[in-house]
């Protein structure tokens, strides 16, 4: 007996490989799979089967190689046959239910909402954790120091009128209470509890008797930060303030600051940044000015710093394009749900 | 403050645009706020800050302009001519209230002829939304509106007893202002007096009985200082500021208190005629101690992060009205500050006033802000973990105010039984007492809601409460007490908002770690229904439970009083007592891979045991291989299981870490469960 030609071998092999993939790529029913499979790969009289025989009669020095295309083809063929089954199941499950309306409607997921406002907070405490300010929190009662001693608002400050405050009924002692009227306060808690270098920001509910209208609200958040660091100058403000701006408003802002006048900060600035071709004032800012460093112990030769102040209302409602602060506050969910 | 160009070229001549001087101001620290076309003049309304009261004059605002121009200030110096008679013959000036009234002047002029004003009087005081009213009071205006310094004008035939005396007023006392109001004063004001009754509200408003009118002939003009607080006082209190007020309240020029007297005079003579006493009568002395500041010669760089040249620094201030004084050191500076500017008295204010006329756009953007790491506080993190469950389960978050009416602030607190504390003024209208929960104004948002045909707003928020502690208790750090809360109302029943609240503390790690647990026990409080509410108790190994929450369905009262319409759960947690989970470690309990086994239960028990303690007895027969232990189905049938019972269908999920669980030893820890259960609650297996 002549020795089989290892071409010719493989050339069988690629024949088998061809009929088989097209005839089960045709198959339609079970049947025709069965007929399909006994054919190809039948163990008795399948062509696979067939081929296997003829292996033997290849070159010993061709047998690994012959051995490898046999197995190459068989998994070849398996696979198709698996295909082809997975396809006939699938077609028979479908085949059970009837067609769908795709256009009606989806299971509603009730999707709950955060406050415009928080949302504007969190992105002001996100921004300024990137630069390293940590946010902190403190009372809204307040007392004389906090909300004005320390921060260099004097007795006859007309800050401190008794009708542009809200006083409460109860107080510590002779020291009457009121509702904070800035978040200073917590900076000065803050400073008054550790030392410098400090990074802070303060944020919350501050309240001030205006009469409700369009742009005031007798309560409102603030959010402030504080830097105090040895060597700190108006330099590091104004590039805080810019990087502060860029990343808040996006892309490249102009922001401008203008001499402005705060009890706590000297030299002081209103911050402007252009929106939409107008300056638009954003918040106060400013060196945070030696008397209230020296009023929570620090030394003012050692240290300086900067703070600045944003009114969140203000922003989030240039942000949403709200034209009446009040909306922040009558929880319409007509409102909130579009945050 | 409204400036006139054409008033201002009086003091200054600036080149350029109207708008170019506008720019140049706002930029230096005089906002603009408007630019008006009038006649032949243009009204530029600029913001001044409480600090510079100097600015509140047409001349201050010139200095400004000269300053930041380069060019010179020419400011009057009024010489008027004195004439027959003496001023301190016709009046005489008692000050009794030193600490309110510092110094008081009077000039006296005789013979003066009331009437209408030249044209560019008219006409300047237009262009500053002034209307004339006649010769004598528009000069008071103009020189008011020139250097800073209110004026009063007084009919001195109307002066009775040929004094004037500047005291405080009497409790009570009753005054007729210009604008024939009668206003009763209060022991804060202060009040010019003559030998009889007040005669004007000092610094704010003049008296009807001696306003200058037509057929007035004496005039007496008055030139004071007065504190700012009693101006306030009277100006807020009564609800009378005038320029005069608001001007003495941020404080002018003392300086200025015998300028203007003496430019008021030299004004009255040229447009009204009449002869001028000799002399001023003068009380008081002016509080004037100007400054004397040192500036280190690198101080200004080191605010800044920039330098300004010292020749520069040195122009800057003496352009200002700062003089220069020798000083010891070639290091130091000494600067004397003009009595106008009392805002000046340490180094960092000379820094500011040369950074703001140099402008702020010198200093750099470009500083280099080293890194630092930063943490979420323990209280940060438990805030936006609860919202962030709620938000997760379709919730929004609201906002309302902190402080509320009287019969919202009625609602019992579950914090505490003080009463609620009241503020003055009100927040608004009504609203004068801090909440001491969140829960009436999350109802009454939602009954908003349901106003306007919105039925499904289920709403939280996370603010604080407010609690006067107890006088036992009133050394404590503040007398108020703020708890951190988080708050919800929902459509719904009890099993909704309790499946919330447990959401929030399963949120936040309650129940993961094996040292806390969650208690709930029957609550009777309003705004919730008899019978419906539970408070929740939190167990932490080794301390007492303590109260962090309250839960329950709203009471059909509540529900009308606020209109909420259909029925309404309600929860209220302390998130300051739930803050430590924060820091609770989170360690992984590794999922065993080994099969579940399910085993279900029918437990017979006695109406009134509680789910809870059926769970606390499973739970400690079953022992760690209990996974999950789920209520599948109460029933109740007298027929089939007696009266006053009920069933229970449990499902326990079985798994152990030690390899698959067999049948035997599933139906071993049933059997434990079944028995405990009999022992605890008297429970019945049912076949």
């Amino acid at each position: 007996m002549t020795a089989v030609p290892l071409d010719s071998f493989r050339a069988d092999l690629e024949r088998l490989r061809a009929d088989a993939e097209a005839a089960l790529i045709a198959v339609v029913d079970a049947a025709a799979l069965e007929a399909a499979r006994v054919e190809f790969l039948g163990a008795r009289s399948g062509r696979l089967k067939a081929i296997q025989k003829s292996l033997g009669g290849l070159e010993a020095a061709d047998k690994p190689a012959g051995g490898k295309h046999f197995n190459d083809a068989k998994n070849a063929i398996t696979a198709c046959l698996e295909a082809a089954q997975a396809r006939l199941a699938g077609a028979a499950g479908e085949a059970e239910a009837a067609p769908i309306d795709v256009t009606l409607p989806g299971a509603t997921v009730p999707l709950g909402h955060f406050h415009p406002l928080t949302r504007t907070i969190r992105r002001v405490q996100e921004i300024m954790g990137r630069l390293g300010f940590e946010s902190v929190d403190g009372p809204e009662v307040e007392d004389q120091w906090h909300n004005f001693e320390a921060l260099a608002i004097s007795a006859e400050h007309p800050a401190r009128d008794p009708l542009d405050n809200f006083y409460l009924a109860v107080a510590r002692g002779a020291d009457p209470l009121l509702l904070r009227s800035q978040t200073s306060t917590v900076q000065i808690r803050v400073m008054e509890n550790r030392e410098p270098p400090l990074r802070i920001v303060s944020l919350g509910r501050v309240y001030r008797p205006d009469t409700a209208d369009a742009t005031h609200y007798p309560m409102f958040h603030q959010v402030e930060g504080l830097l105090v660091e040895p060597g700190t100058t108006m330099a590091h403000l104004k590039s805080v303030l810019r990087l502060f701006a860029s990343s808040f408003l996006g892309g490249d802002v102009r922001v401008r600051c203008r001499p402005s006048f705060f009890p706590v900060t000297e030299p002081s600035g209103e911050v402007d940044g252009e929106w939409g071709g107008r300056w638009v004032e954003m918040g106060g800012a400013g060196m945070v000015d030696p008397a209230v460093l020296e009023a929570v112990g620090y030394d003012p030769d050692a240290v300086s710093g900067f703070a600045f102040g944003l009114g969140v209302e203000r922003i989030a409602a240039r942000r949403h394009g709200v034209d009446d602060i009040r909306d922040f506050y009558r929880n319409d969910v007509r409102f909130l749900r579009q945050f | 403050m409204i400036i006139s160009t054409n008033w201002l070229a009086d003091y200054v001549q600036v080149p350029g645009t109207v708008d170019e001087l506008d720019a140049r101001l706002l930029m230096s620290g005089l906002n603009h706020e408007s630019t008006t076309r009038i006649g032949d003049d243009t009204a530029v309304e600029i913001e001044v800050t409480s600090n510079r009261p100097d600015c509140l004059g047409h001349i201050g605002v010139a200095r400004e302009a000269a300053v930041l121009y380069g060019r010179p200030l020419h400011v009057p110096d009024p010489r008027p001519l004195e004439g027959a008679g003496d001023a301190s013959k016709s009046i005489a000036v008692e000050i009794r209230s030193p600490e309110i009234c510092p110094c008081y002047t009077a000039r006296v002029l005789r013979g003066v002829r009331v009437g209408p004003s030249p044209q560019w009087l008219v006409d300047r005081l237009a262009t500053v939304g002034m209307a004339s009213v006649n010769n004598v009071v528009d000069v008071t205006n103009y020189v008011m509106l020139e250097c800073g310094q209110p004026l009063h004008a007084f009919d001195l035939s109307r002066i009775r007893g040929g004094r004037i005396i500047v005291r405080r007023a009497v409790e009570g006392e009753p005054f007729t202002a210009i604008n024939h109001k009668v206003y009763t004063l209060t022991e804060r004001m202060c009040v010019i007096a003559d030998a009889e009754r007040p005669v004007a509200l000092a610094g704010v408003m003049g008296g009807a009985d001696t306003e200058i009118g037509p057929g007035t002939t004496d005039v007496l003009i008055e030139s004071a200082q007065f504190a700012p607080l009693p101006v306030r006082a009277a100006a807020r209190g009564l609800v009378l500021a005038s320029p005069s007020s608001y001007r003495f309240e941020r404080g002018p020029d003392p300086a200025m208190v015998d300028w203007a007297s003496r430019r008021a005079a030299a004004l009255v003579l040229e447009l009204a005629g009449g002869v001028l006493e000799r002399g001023g009568v003068v009380a008081g002395e002016l509080a004037s101690a100007p400054a004397s500041i040192t500036l280190p010669a690198g101080r200004v760089g080191e605010v800044l992060g920039v330098d300004v040249a010292a020749l520069r620094q040195e122009a800057v201030l003496t352009g200002l009205g700062f003089v220069g004084e020798p000083a010891a050191g070639s290091q130091l500076r000494r600067w004397r500050a003009p009595t106008w500017r009392r805002d000046c008295w340490r180094d960092i204010d000379l820094v500011e006033e040369i950074a703001r006329i140099e402008g702020y756009e010198r200093v750099s953007e470009d500083a280099v802000i080293a890194a630092r790491p930063v943490e979420l506080s323990s209280r940060e993190v438990t805030v936006r973990r609860a919202g962030e469950v709620l938000v997760g389960a379709g919730l929004c978050e609201a906002m309302t105010r902190s402080v509320v009416t009287e019969d919202f602030a009625a609602t019992a607190s579950p914090w505490g039984d003080t009463p609620p504390i009241v503020i003055a003024p009100p927040l608004v209208r009504g609203a004068d007492r801090l909440r001491r929960s969140l829960l009436p104004s999350l109802l009454e948002a939602r009954g908003g809601n349901v106003a306007v045909g919105v039925d499904d707003a289920d709403l939280f928020e996370i603010a604080r409460a407010y609690l006067a502690r107890p006088t036992a208790v009133e050394n404590a750090a503040s007398p108020v007490e703020e708890p951190l809360l988080v708050s919800f109302v929902v459509g719904g029943d009890f099993a909704r908002a309790k499946g919330l609240a447990d959401g929030v503390c399963a949120g936040l790690g309650i129940d993961r770690d094996g040292g806390t647990r969650l208690v709930y026990r029957p609550l009777l409080l309003d705004p919730f229904a008899r019978g419906r509410a539970a408070e929740i108790l939190l167990e932490r190994r080794g301390e007492p439970a303590v109260r962090i929450g309250v839960v329950g369905e709203v009471s059909k009262a509540a529900t009308g009083r606020f209109g909420l319409g259909a029925a309404v759960a309600a929860a209220e947690l302390r998130l300051d007592r739930l803050e430590f989970t924060a820091s609770l470690e989170r360690r992984l309990v590794k999922p065993i891979d080994f099969p579940a086994m399910q085993r279900d239960v029918n437990l017979v028990v006695a109406e009134s045991v509680p789910w809870g303690d059926v769970v606390d007895a499973i739970r400690s027969a079953a022992g760690e291989v209990l996974e999950d232990c789920r209520l599948v189905q109460v029933w109740q049938d007298a027929e089939r299981l007696g009266a006053g019972r009920k069933s229970l269908v449990v499902t326990l999920a079985l798994r152990s870490g030690a390899g698959t669980l067999s049948g035997e030893e599933a139906g071993r820890v049933v059997d434990a469960v079944v028995a405990e259960c009999g022992r605890r609650v008297n429970a019945v297996l049912r076949g």
